[in-house]
């Protein structure tokens, strides 16, 4: 915008910048500002109590020979991998279950819904409980002559038990799908019905690519969610679990912070995940293009 | 519109409405533990007209103790534990207390002389006692009978202890196409080889409660450093130790063992496997009698000196560690806090705090009074323990929480069988030894610095 | 066959409801147990409590299962409580044994009865420390006493003794109030009377004994029993639940208010005002959605420590005044369906942008105002990494961060009262649920689409 404004521009541009000014702040504050110190303490030890002092890139050597951030790593990948597909997957057949002509939708609907506002520290409760050796889950798998596993006490189940616990909450996305679906014109579907396709073919051909932007949308706010992932595997094991079996990237990246004081190492941590996410999310994006079908009814 | 807020810093009120001084004291206990202690801090504001001390419960006490330090808003007075002093006060935190406590006439003497010790680093003192805590065996004297054995006779050495926890373990399994109960001494080697049982009661297991795994090692003569910069977590005593551990998914089955465990009900409930009866020893501190009391109530037991590998005349082993009050750097009114600490340290005091907290008094004189008025029968077995010369302390390393984190890992994978003792522990050795040393040169680069800090006062 | 494929779904959508739902029932059925039934095996839905009706006396015992194949005749071994009582001034006082653990041959029992001291203070009876307690209560002039007030501080002053008196500790808590006081006594042992007090309340009064008790099996019965108490006493075990619960309601009104004013603003600005470079800022606003907390989180919090917000709220609603990227965008997206006419023809009017934002376009993004407040509202109720690490007192805690406290206090946490503090968190969200229905379906159908 090299060239000059005319007036009303120059006054349009004074107001705009002045409605906007909260958030221009708020992005230095709280945004940019965070984001540059913490690549600064990335190479620098610091303990909050003393002042930072320059390292170098010893914390991003540190990183890459310490197995406990492999593990992190791979724990974060393992629970992203197996909660977004089943979860995305779960939702949207429950969405089209739903957008059948049937009874009681908006029930069906309500119960499926409920989870998912469920505040994670109570859900994390609600799961220890259940979870918990000799609890609900155990006697109604002994009452189908199953045996129960250590569900938050062996190291291979806490993740799919974690899993689980986040499947429970997809409400929210299966009222996305919901809402979604409805908008897929009627016609289509007659259309298939009359050209003899199935109702796997119509999945596959019609409903899947006509909303595909909500599915990208998920996937996308999925992998930023299950990056962080926190709350549920903090509280739900205290901690890292046996074995770090619940070490998700959060969790490390909040101990060496707050529990070491090894901040200079947390904010090294910060950055991989950073660009970690913006990786991902470009590589979505690209595929997206391929596959996603905007347009419809616009 | 947008109101930038100043940097503002506290605007905490430092006098009461009436003139005293208030000294802000920030404790880790809740519940019950809590109210012993504020009838205590009640005491001291109703004992003089001048300090008013304001106590609050905080959660992660020392983090928070830390970063509020750091960012020059500290408590005066602050309730942590004797294995955070070393962290706290080599990065400055704390206020080493040997002027006040000479002034006092506060000395070593008066103290049960493990404890003082701990309160001490580098030559300083940092900290003074409320609630020290040992570790001794519980058993379940009905159990015990059950078996056969004597129940007031607990085991002397672990030897002893293996074959008791053998006897006592009851397992169920089919024999002759029979379904059966038996003791697990009982059992053919066979049907040992075989594990094809399941457990229904269980004499001990080292991964219940599984509080103190890293600290098995004091039980076989282990130590987890030399005193100065080298770990010796991969000892032959330590790894004796270890062996011990996984021994218990080899011989009873881990499959078995976790299954067993799976049905373990929460520690403070009527199901705690101790008190339900499913497990008949576990090591725990003296609180356990608090669950007793209110949980088992009609439990019939006993506390003793958890069994060493090789029984020392000197002492019994234990681990010892107490609860203490520290003053932060930078606290506002220290002297009104070390007054309150030292109304805390009183014989009165403290016997009133550890009678409410059912704990024992980390002074060296007892009255008399304390020990009859004491809810719990085997308060002096604790005691006890706590004199002995084998009362061990945490380790006083700086890196101590990921020290910590590391054994419970290897002992994690060593019960899981996935590798050798001396593998696991040696891995632990080379991960927390490269920790130490970095450790320790930061310590080295500020050493003089905070020497001459601490001397000045 | 349309029918049964219809049968089907049907089937299949229940059964997957039920399990969607029950979670949330085993919640609400276990904070209305009592201890002893929360892990009974196999699993209860149904609190309850077994009646022992004996002799004309009715009292609730404890038993975890009726053994199998019983008769009325056989018999069951009992849980009962009892505590011994003695009358001192027409009250009956529980006691203590000081020797022994009851009353046995002696015709004469040492005893000791706990109590306190409260005194008349501008009305209200306040916990007070005295001299000589029963000197004072006895005596004739003013005693000098130490009060503590409804905030801990502690006050010197003197009183008449008839502005004293002394209550008899009837509970554990009562027990561990501060300046308990307790009096030995050796009674004959007729005038102590043994009165047997429900199982359940076992754990909350002082001094009781247990025993176990064979009774036969006909004389018990089993009641339905929902325990509301629970959460009362939850409620109390919690500590500070009225501060959490008070701290959660602040943030939330100031986070809502703030988002409400900063994101309809900038939306504003973003929407509905042409200036140069707008949309070429608008990504910016899109990309900062991208940044993840932990990300910021220690520059942040060392920033705060600078400011002397560590151990304040102000960390959690300051930032809410500054516009979240997100709120924005749905903000801005709404806006844009705002025909632009209204706002030309009102400056045509000479209306002031601010009162085109104000009287105009506020009042018809109420639906989108609304979405925004309430997920704002719950975003802010269901936070627990920023509280766990800008708050430090425990009087400064969120109902969530306060729930996971009580959760992971040393020894862990009774089952019973966990879930009912549980439901306590839980449950305002699934009422602002049923109230706000629509906007909540609306609200998320908003996110998703025209991503």
């Amino acid at each position: 915008m090299g060239g000059a404004m005319t007036r009303g521009e120059r006054q349009n541009l004074v107001k705009g910048l002045a409605f906007i000014s909260p958030w221009i702040i708020g992005f230095a504050v709280f945004g940019l500002y965070p984001i540059l110190a913490s690549l600064y303490y990335s190479f620098c030890d610091y303990d909050v109590l003393n002042k930072p002092a320059f390292i170098g890139t010893l914390n991003y050597q540190d990183m890459v020979h310490d197995s406990v951030f492999w593990k992190s790593m791979y724990n974060t990948a393992y629970f992203a991998l197996f909660s977004i597909p089943l979860g995305m997957a779960l939702a949207l057949i429950i969405a089209v279950g739903l957008n059948q002509k049937i009874m009681a939708r908006s029930v069906f609907r309500t119960a499926y819904f409920l989870p998912s506002i469920v505040p994670l520290v109570g859900v994390s409760m609600i799961w220890i409980w259940l979870f918990n050796g000799g609890g609900l889950v155990d006697h109604g798998l002994s009452w189908l002559g199953l045996p129960s596993p250590g569900w938050l006490t062996d190291e291979h189940w806490v993740k799919p038990t974690l899993v689980l616990s986040g499947v429970w909450q997809v409400g929210g996305t299966i009222v996305l799908f919901l809402a979604a679906l409805q908008d897929v014109p009627k016609s289509l579907y007659e259309s298939a019905q009359i050209d003899g396709a199935s109702a796997p073919v119509q999945l596959r051909h019609i409903t899947i690519p006509m909303i595909s932007p909500v599915i990208y949308f998920n996937l996308v706010m999925g992998i930023i969610g299950s990056l962080q992932e926190f709350v549920r595997p903090f509280v739900m094991l205290g901690g890292p679990g046996p074995n770090r079996s619940a070490l998700f990237y959060a969790i490390n990246l909040y101990q060496n912070a707050f529990q070491y004081l090894n901040m200079g190492y947390a904010c090294a941590m910060a950055w991989v995940l950073f660009v970690v996410i913006i990786l991902l999310t470009w590589g979505v994006t690209v595929l997206s293009r391929k596959h996603v079908h905007y347009g419809g009814e616009g | 519109m947008l109101l930038i807020m100043p940097g503002c810093g506290d605007d905490r009120p430092t006098h009461t409405p009436d003139g005293r001084v208030i000294v802000r004291y920030w404790e880790k206990w809740t519940g019950f533990e809590a109210e012993a202690m504020r009838a205590v801090v009640d005491d001291f504001n109703a004992s003089q007209d001048r300090i008013f001390v304001k106590m609050l419960s905080v959660s992660g006490v020392d983090q928070k103790l830390l970063l509020s330090t750091a960012g020059g808003n500290p408590p005066d007075v602050a309730g942590v534990w004797t294995h955070t002093i070393n962290v706290f006060a080599e990065k400055g935190a704390l206020t080493p207390l040997d002027s006040y406590t000479e002034q006092a006439g506060i000395s070593r003497e008066n103290y049960i002389p493990a404890i003082y010790d701990q309160c001490t680093h580098r030559g300083f003192l940092w900290a003074l006692p409320t609630t020290p805590a040992t570790l001794a065996l519980h058993w379940n004297k009905t159990l015990f009978e059950e078996a056969g054995l004597d129940p007031d006779t607990p085991p002397r050495s672990i030897e002893e202890f293996e074959r008791f926890a053998e006897r006592l373990t009851i397992v169920e399994l089919d024999r002759d196409g029979e379904r059966v109960r038996v003791r697990f001494d009982e059992l053919t080697d066979a049907e040992k080889q075989a594990k094809n049982f399941s457990i229904i009661q269980l004499g001990h297991t080292p991964k219940f409660p599984g509080w103190w795994l890293e600290l098995w090692g004091f039980w076989f003569d282990g130590r987890l450093w030399d005193g100065d910069s080298q770990i010796t977590v991969d000892t032959q005593a330590n790894v004796e130790a270890y062996r011990w551990y996984g021994s218990y998914p080899e011989r009873f089955g881990r499959r078995n063992l976790d299954t067993f465990g799976a049905s373990f009900g929460n520690f403070a409930s009527p199901q705690d496997p101790f008190l339900s009866g499913q497990v008949a020893m576990v090591i725990q501190g003296e609180w356990m009698y608090n669950f007793i009391d209110q949980f088992a109530p009609q439990l019939s037991w006993g506390a003793a000196p958890f069994p060493a590998m090789h029984p020392d005349p000197a002492g019994e082993v234990t681990v010892l560690e107490s609860d203490v009050l520290v003053i932060p750097r930078g606290a506002r009114h220290p002297d009104e806090a070390f007054e309150f600490i030292r109304y805390v340290n009183t014989q009165a005091a403290l016997e009133k705090l550890n009678l409410g907290q059912r704990k024992f008094s980390p002074l060296a004189q007892v009255s008399e009074d304390f020990i009859r008025r004491h809810p719990n029968p085997a308060i002096k077995v604790f005691m006890d323990l706590a004199a002995s010369q084998n009362a061990r302390p945490w380790p006083t390393l700086p890196i101590w929480n990921e020290y910590k984190d590391e054994i419970r890992i290897a002992s994690d994978r060593i019960y899981a069988g996935d590798t050798t003792v001396e593998q696991a522990l040696a891995d632990v050795r080379d991960r927390v030894q490269h920790k130490l040393d970095r450790a320790l040169r930061r310590w080295d680069a500020v050493e003089d610095q905070r020497l001459a800090e601490w001397g000045a006062r | 066959m349309r029918w049964t494929s219809k049968l089907l779904i049907h089937a299949v959508l229940l059964f997957g409801a039920l399990v969607f739902i029950v979670p949330m029932l085993w919640m609400l059925v276990t904070a209305l147990k009592p201890i002893d039934q929360a892990m009974t095996s196999p699993p209860s839905w149904t609190p309850h409590r077994w009646v022992l009706t004996e002799g004309g006396e009715t009292l609730t015992v404890g038993l975890d299962k009726m053994p199998n194949d019983t008769t009325p005749d056989s018999l069951v071994s009992v849980g009962c409580a009892y505590r011994w009582l003695i009358e001192i001034q027409g009250e009956p006082v529980p006691v203590r044994f000081t020797d022994g653990d009851g009353p046995g041959e002696a015709a004469t029992l040492n005893i000791a009865v706990d109590y306190h001291i409260q005194a008349q203070i501008d009305g209200d009876w306040l916990p007070a420390k005295v001299q000589d307690p029963l000197a004072a209560l006895a005596a004739q002039d003013p005693v000098s006493v130490v009060v503590i007030d409804a905030d801990g501080y502690t006050y010197r002053k003197t009183v008449k003794p008839d502005q004293l008196r002394r209550t008899f500790d009837q509970s554990k808590q009562d027990l561990r109030a501060s300046f308990g006081q307790s009096q030995a006594m050796a009674v004959p042992a007729g005038s102590l009377a043994r009165s047997p007090i429900d199982w359940d309340d076992r754990l909350e009064l002082a001094h009781v004994q247990v025993e176990q008790r064979q009774v036969r099996a006909g004389a018990l019965s089993k009641h339905i029993a929902l325990r509301w108490d629970n959460f009362p006493k939850a409620v109390s075990a919690m500590e500070r639940f009225p501060d959490y619960l008070r701290n959660t309601l602040v943030l939330c009104v100031l986070t809502v208010i703030g988002t409400v004013i900063s994101s309809t603003l900038v939306a504003y600005g973003f929407s509905r005002i042409d200036w140069p470079g707008r949309d070429k800022m608008f990504l910016v606003v899109l990309a900062t959605m991208m940044i993840p907390f932990p990300v910021v989180m220690v520059p942040l919090f060392s920033m705060f420590k600078e400011f002397g917000w560590i151990g304040t709220l102000k960390p959690l609603w300051v930032p809410t005044f500054f516009a979240g990227a997100f709120n924005v965008f749905l903000l801005r997206q709404f806006f844009r369906t705002i025909p632009k006419d209204l706002s030309e023809s009102a400056r045509i009017d000479g209306c002031s942008e601010i009162r085109i934002f104000w009287q105009i376009i506020l009042p018809l993004a109420k639906p989108a105002i609304t979405v925004v407040a309430l997920f704002q509202f719950m975003g802010t109720w269901n936070d627990f990494l920023g509280p766990l690490i800008y708050l430090t007192d425990q009087k400064d805690f969120t109902l969530a961060l306060g729930l996971q406290f009580f959760q992971s206090q040393h020894g862990g946490t009774q089952w019973h009262y966990l879930m009912a503090a549980s439901a306590l968190v839980v449950l305002p969200i699934i009422v602002l649920f049923f109230f706000a229905q629509r906007t909540f379906i609306e609200g998320i159908s908003m996110t998703g689409l025209k991503a």
